[in-house]
């Protein structure tokens, strides 16, 4: 499992795209299917968490969800594109605040799982996960 | 093609992202510091605080050239060899995708506006680069937040692309750390 992570509009899927063979994959944008047997790229997750508080599922049945999903990166290979959205000025919106917390603790979860974590810094790639057998800090800036 | 002579920097608010972008253009050693100033008075306390701003970098030997918008036009007031440092791309980027509000017509809705202005940037930026020593261009970390404005957030994510692919150096700042990303 790979994760791709940064702000908005600094470039993650396009990296993700000139990384691997789209064709042989499954793209699901702003959406999180409970079976994924393919390889897949989960992108715009944080869409797909706004819907499920907008429709009043509970924080804990969609951390199950997201654990379920993740999981099955065990056996087919799964890129997560996550957009980072936590370092801005506490909201006005109660949904926003909640779902501020939300993706904050999927996230963990989710960092937690994964083999390699890419932030992307205006189309600059930078492992921060998982580069250990390469760890070479001018590379790496 | 990377410019050698473009570095971009970028940070939050009081990263301490100017005092290093200053201290980089120091370090050139031309025979002028040009700041080009992109902030705009919107009232007493923001004319106050851009004219102390001016004065202090005037006795730290900068020449300060303001210009909210329109790039192009700080073009003939250049000399060969300047070093230059644009703060910053936020600012300019407001005063164009909103020109026009007081007529109630923005630059941001109107089709091929923002394109044309940023090709003619594009344009500007190199020119500049062409003629000064060095060109350091520092802009803000504002898009690790919530959707807020998606077209300006939208642009200013394609401009920093834009930027970073172009400059040779850049740099991100976190608490007066500058990390060398290029």
């Amino acid at each position: 499992m790979q994760i791709v992570f940064g702000g908005a509009f600094n470039g993650k899927r396009q990296f993700v795209k000139q990384q691997l063979k789209v064709e042989e994959c499954s793209w699901y944008e702003g959406q999180c299917p409970e079976s994924i047997s393919k390889p897949a790229v989960i992108a715009g997750l944080e869409k797909w968490v706004k819907l499920q508080l907008q429709n009043e599922v509970s924080e804990e049945n969609i951390m199950q969800h997201i654990k379920k999903v993740s999981q099955q990166a065990a056996s087919s290979e799964q890129i997560w594109i996550l957009t980072d959205m936590n370092r801005g000025i506490v909201p006005i919106d109660p949904i926003e605040r909640e779902m501020r917390d939300v993706i904050g603790r999927i996230y963990q979860h989710l960092f937690a799982e994964a083999q390699q974590i890419t932030r992307i810094w205006y189309g600059i790639p930078q492992i921060i996960k998982g580069a250990d057998h390469c760890e070479n800090l001018y590379k790496n800036r | 093609m990377a410019h050698s002579k473009l570095i971009f920097i970028s940070g939050g608010v009081r990263s301490g992202k100017s005092a290093y972008a200053e201290s980089l253009v120091r370090r050139f050693g031309a025979q002028r510091k040009v700041y080009l100033a992109s902030g705009r008075a919107n009232d007493t306390e923001m004319r106050e605080r851009i004219e102390r701003h001016r004065s202090d970098r005037e006795m730290d030997g900068w020449h300060t050239i303001e210009q909210a918008n329109q790039f192009e036009k700080v073009l003939p007031l250049l000399e060969t060899g300047d070093a230059v440092l644009w703060d910053c791309v936020t600012t300019w980027l407001a005063n164009e995708l909103y020109e026009g509000w007081e007529q109630g017509e923005i630059c941001a809705e109107k089709i091929g506006c923002m394109e044309a202005k940023w090709d003619r940037m594009k344009k500007t930026i190199s020119q500049i680069a062409d003629r000064a020593e060095v060109l350091v261009i520092v802009s803000n970390e504002v898009l690790d937040d919530f959707m807020r404005d998606e077209r300006y957030m939208k642009w200013l994510g394609k401009i920093h692309v834009w930027l970073v692919q172009e400059a040779v150096q850049a740099f991100e700042m976190e608490n007066g750390i500058a990390f060398k990303r290029k």
